[in-house]
């Protein structure tokens, strides 16, 4: 019950948290910010943000309204509103959204189309 | 984002379809449906909805599962819970108020266990609680008694050869009788 409250306290807009070390195999859906520490294979699907923490493993098609990876991301993303690939990160797929951000650093193979009328 | 303690929080507006395993802690306020195995807790809270198989440490469930537990610890069914599976732990609590259909398997090797801790905790207090009183006592006080009484008892059967020799009395009478002829016999 305590690291509930700890969670709660530290990030306020992420209810949700898939914690290192924790392999989630199947598919995400809802309507809230997740945070990845851990693994998610299959399918993410949000109306919030979804951020990949590093050391964060994501290998699955994303959709999602704005998307910040740190980590490792695998796989084809959906943004309604925004990317945001760290200096870090390392994401191999293709990416649609109408702001993308990619910091020095970062490593990234793939097609970007920003041209997303929404 | 960098501070986490490998715990998992599946928020309310969360529904994740597939397998959910890791070594720390998992918390559904949301909904999993597949399985969950995982190496520690495992918290249902009251807005959690799990259809799953789930493999976990402890659970401690406050919303609805539906699904068979099996838990190397405990399971504990709190009473805002609703659950229909089957569980096994060797440690189930149920709360008063829980909803819960299925079946319970706490294990052979637990018995076995309590079995041997029971007959320590019983015997081990309860019988030094009566022996030693018992022997300083009975010893001290009424096995003296005891040899007295036994003595006594003894003489008690050598006075009670006696009144079996009381019958042997009416030949006093006969005896008497006899007097009685004699003094009959004196009249004549």
């Amino acid at each position: 019950m305590a690291s509930i409250e700890k969670a709660q306290a530290a990030r306020p807009g992420a209810q949700t948290v898939i914690g290192t070390g924790f392999v989630v195999d199947g598919e995400i859906t809802g309507s809230e910010n997740v945070v990845v520490h851990g693994t998610v294979k299959g399918r993410v699907t949000l109306r919030e943000a979804l951020v990949v923490d590093a050391g964060g493993v994501v290998e699955a098609d994303v959709e999602t309204a704005t998307l910040e990876v740190a980590g490792q991301l695998t796989g084809n993303v959906s943004a309604s509103e925004r990317v945001e690939l760290k200096a870090e990160s390392q994401v191999t797929g293709d990416i649609r959204a109408p702001r993308i951000l990619i910091s020095d650093g970062a490593l990234y193979r793939g097609s970007i189309d920003m041209d997303v009328k929404r | 984002m960098a501070t986490n303690d490998g715990s998992t929080i599946i928020g309310e507006t969360i529904t994740v379809t597939g397998n959910v395993s890791g070594e720390e802690d998992l918390t559904v306020r949301g909904r999993v449906e597949g399985s969950i195995a995982i190496g520690k807790t495992l918290i249902v809270e009251q807005t959690g909805v799990v259809r799953a198989e789930v493999q976990a440490g402890n659970c401690v469930i406050s919303g609805v599962v539906v699904g068979n537990i099996a838990a190397s610890e405990s399971v504990e069914i709190t009473k805002e819970a609703r659950m229909v599976g089957d569980i096994s732990a060797p440690r189930v609590i149920i709360a008063d108020g829980a909803s819960f259909r299925g079946r319970v398997d706490m294990g052979d090797v637990n018995v076995d266990a309590a079995g041997e801790e029971r007959p320590a905790r019983i015997a081990q207090p309860v019988r030094p609680a009566l022996r030693p009183p018992a022997r300083p006592e009975r010893p001290a006080a009424r096995l003296p008694e005891r040899v007295p009484v036994r003595e006594e008892e003894g003489s008690d059967e050598e006075e009670r050869s006696f009144p079996p020799s009381k019958p042997p009395a009416p030949p006093v009478p006969v005896g008497l009788g006899a007097v009685k002829r004699k003094v009959i016999v004196r009249r004549k």
